[in-house]
């Protein structure tokens, strides 16, 4: 069983994460936090049993539903279907080549300081809207993956899909960032 | 021949380890965000974590209630809540039949003290009956009932 400190750090480990990961899915710093409380409050009353171990695993999945709760009561269920169609665009560039894209980017970030187009704050506050535009599923794929560090089958696990449907999410997400970062511009 | 797919998987191989590199520049750019966030959202997530802890030794608490309950007085009180769960479990049902158990042996206490009741107070005026000078049959002659009522008017 989680002790109240074990709850209390990992909740703390989490909340901001926490806090981005919504704020970018419904756009409402507001609403964000509503849901992330309503998840946290869920978490400890549901499985503040439960050993500190899972708890990683559990919460997002509780985010998740959470934020899909909130949908539902603001019935914009059909924002969400139109950023679950948004990657069609992406499949459009058949012959991108994410090698040569990267190594310019590397080449780019080397050969240009940020501080001469645009503050740190600016090129963060870039890299935050793209992953914001990102849709949901994508986005949910690669902030678990790369963010919240989780393996493969955690992400599958945590989103309800398989771990190809995961890797396949990722794989999209990072090109479609490359790609929009690029034309800002931006190397991370 | 066998070089092609070697070269295949190799090139996926570098694509991943690529993406993978790219994907956690991101993510640190995306942490290096997250830690500047504002002071007021910063204490509304403390506040949100505060109520979750506060949830979360209720439903403890309420876990834990029954023992509490059952128990009795204060000693038992203790040393049950800190126990875990079902460790007695014909124990704690066995207490609980108790109050039950009561109220039976009560009423039958009752009825048995009524009936014996019963049985003395209609002793008491067979008694009277048989030590009497009137004989019992005068009881069954209709001109003395008759005598009777007329003297009680």
């Amino acid at each position: 069983m989680a002790t109240d400190k074990e709850l209390s750090d990992f909740l703390r480990s989490v909340e901001k994460r926490a806090f981005k990961r919504t704020a970018y899915t419904v756009r409402d710093e507001d609403a964000a936090l509503d849901i992330v409380q309503d998840s946290m409050i869920r978490l400890a009353e549901s499985y503040g049993d439960r050993p500190a171990l899972e708890l990683p695993l559990v919460f997002p999945r509780i985010l998740s539903n959470a934020t899909m709760d909130w949908f539902r009561r603001q019935k914009v269920r059909t924002a969400v279907v139109q950023n679950f169609s948004a990657f069609e665009s992406a499949e459009e560039h058949g012959d991108f080549d994410l090698l040569e894209m990267l190594e310019a980017a590397d080449g780019y970030a080397a050969s240009e300081s940020a501080s001469d187009t645009m503050s740190r704050a600016q090129v963060l506050q870039a890299i935050e809207a793209e992953v914001a535009n990102l849709p949901t599923r994508q986005r949910e794929a690669f902030l678990l993956r790369y963010w919240e560090e989780f393996d493969v089958a955690e992400t599958a696990a945590a989103m309800g899909c398989s771990e190809g449907s995961v890797k396949t999410h990722c794989s999209r997400a990072v090109h479609a960032l490359a790609t929009a970062l690029k034309a800002r511009g931006i190397a991370p | 021949m066998k070089n092609v797919p070697m070269n295949l998987s190799h090139q996926n191989a570098e694509l991943e380890a690529l993406q993978a590199r790219y994907a956690l520049r991101v993510a640190a750019a995306l942490s290096e965000q997250a830690e500047g966030i504002d002071h007021g959202v910063s204490e509304r997530l403390r506040f949100a974590r505060e109520q979750a802890l506060v949830r979360a030794r209720a439903a403890r608490s309420a876990a834990a209630a029954p023992f509490v309950s059952v128990a009795g007085n204060g000693s038992a009180t203790l040393s049950m809540a800190g126990g875990p769960r079902g460790s007695s479990p014909w124990w704690f049902r066995m207490a609980s039949a108790l109050p039950l158990l009561a109220l039976v042996g009560g009423l039958v206490l009752i009825q048995s003290q009524h009936v014996r009741h019963q049985i003395s107070a209609a002793a008491e005026i067979d008694l009277d009956l048989l030590l009497d000078d009137l004989p019992p049959a005068a009881y069954g002659d209709p001109g003395f009932v008759e005598y009777l009522k007329t003297n009680r008017d």
